[in-house]
């Protein structure tokens, strides 16, 4: 096990340095990068071990039309995207669910 | 670039001697360049953009006489751009070919536009400024033989290649896509798409449209795939409530198009559309994004971009009969 603190906790510490004592201190039209950077790092913080949901085939059955309504594939198919998505989301972009969460 | 050469040609090109004051670089990425050129011809102050390619860029050189043949039409048909004055092939006089446009005053930033229209609670009448442009856009049809040199789009089957292109499955994106091939309405005849009018691709000074910007993606297709890009969420710069860009009503932008258009569309299928909108520029994000891992163009920028997706892809589901019940 590597020695801690852990790397969500190494980049939620240099994230809250840059944005709260180094951002002030730029001029104002190089702030957007130290966003950009900040940005970043919140994203890496989140990221863990890859979701283990696998869609194989879905795009071929989709595109067939053998995941239309009706079709006994439908609903089991698209639950399975949302989770796939939603995992996604959780790293990317928590705010895109929030409204969503189970 | 040799100013000699440059004011030789453009004075064969004026027909008139054309004397260059100044030369400054104003923007543009590894691509494009835009200079603005301070200039006089037979005496008379003139105030110029020139736009080429870095020499290196070899690949997309005839993009600019394309470009300029789109700015000629759109000029003529009454759409507001920097009027388009004059256009070399050649590339030893500059490096590479080039145009010249004249040089108008605004600016293109969606973000500023949305906010300060946020504060007044919407800006109708730039609404529908915008309405009226998109639609004077569409008033040029097909066949054009200056314009022979576009594409038309099946826009379904376009972002299925493109998705197979980039080798990533998004079932998700899949889903919205097979949402619109079962229930779209038969597509108009074509017409000129800007395919990037957006908020931010349109500069604006006041009140008022000075040029609008940015014609690389145009193509011909269904007039309502502008409707939907220029209104869908992901171009409303975090004024959700402005349908229209960020700037105004969907009624608004749709009166100010229908008074130029001379029909009036229909506010549901521009929503349909608004989904297709959204679809693209998910796939669009991606292929951003995959300039980036392949190494084609390091940037964090464009690494932010792929991290847009998951977001896009989730408004894509709920946008379908899939949506969140």
């Amino acid at each position: 096990m590597p020695e801690r603190p852990d790397a969500a906790d190494l980049l939620a510490t240099a994230r809250a340095l840059l944005l709260e004592s180094l951002l002030p201190a730029l001029p104002r039209e190089r702030q957007i990068e130290a966003r950009m950077v900040a940005r970043a790092m919140e994203i890496a913080a989140r990221m863990g071990p890859p979701s283990a949901t696998v869609l194989e085939g879905a795009t071929a059955m989709i595109r067939a039309g053998h995941a239309d309504p009706g079709q006994p594939a439908h609903a089991p198919l698209l639950a399975a995207i949302r989770e796939e998505l939603r995992a996604r989301c959780a790293v990317s972009d928590p705010r895109a669910i929030k409204k969503d969460t189970p | 670039m040799h100013k000699a050469a440059l004011e030789g040609w453009l004075s064969g090109a004026a027909g008139a001697p054309v004397e260059i004051l100044s030369m400054a670089r104003l923007s543009g990425g590894a691509i494009q360049q835009n200079w603005g050129v301070e200039a006089t011809l037979g005496g008379a102050p003139q105030r110029w953009v020139l736009r080429t390619d870095n020499a290196a860029t070899l690949a997309v050189s005839r993009g600019r006489a394309e470009e300029f043949a789109l700015l000629r039409a759109a000029h003529a048909a009454g759409v507001t751009v920097a009027e388009p004055l004059f256009c070399c092939a050649d590339a030893d006089v500059a490096g590479a070919p080039f145009f010249v446009m004249r040089r108008v005053p605004g600016t293109a930033s969606g973000h500023a536009l949305a906010k300060a229209a946020a504060a007044r609670g919407g800006n109708p009448a730039l609404a529908a400024a915008h309405g009226r442009e998109l639609a004077r856009i569409h008033r040029i049809r097909p066949p054009r033989e200056d314009l022979a040199f576009l594409g038309s789009n099946d826009f379904i089957a376009e972002m299925r290649a493109r998705l197979d292109a980039a080798g990533t499955p998004r079932p998700a994106l899949e889903w919205g896509l097979r949402f619109m091939e079962r229930n779209a309405p038969p597509a108009l005849p074509p017409v000129l798409l800007h395919r990037d009018f957006r908020s931010g691709n349109v500069m604006v000074e006041g009140d008022t449209i000075t040029a609008v910007l940015d014609w690389e993606f145009s193509g011909w297709g269904d007039p309502y795939e502008d409707l939907g890009w220029f209104t869908a969420r992901c171009w409303r710069f975090g004024q959700d409530g402005l349908e229209a860009g960020g700037i105004g009503s969907l009624a608004d932008f749709l009166a100010g198009y229908a008074a130029e258009a001379g029909w009036a569309p229909d506010p549901a299928r521009v929503r349909f559309w608004q989904l297709g909108a959204t679809i693209r520029w998910a796939v669009i994000a991606a292929d951003q994004a995959l300039r980036h891992i392949s190494g084609q163009e390091r940037s964090l920028e464009l690494a932010l971009t792929g991290h847009m997706v998951p977001a896009l892809e989730w408004e894509v589901l709920e946008m379908t009969d899939a949506g969140t019940p």
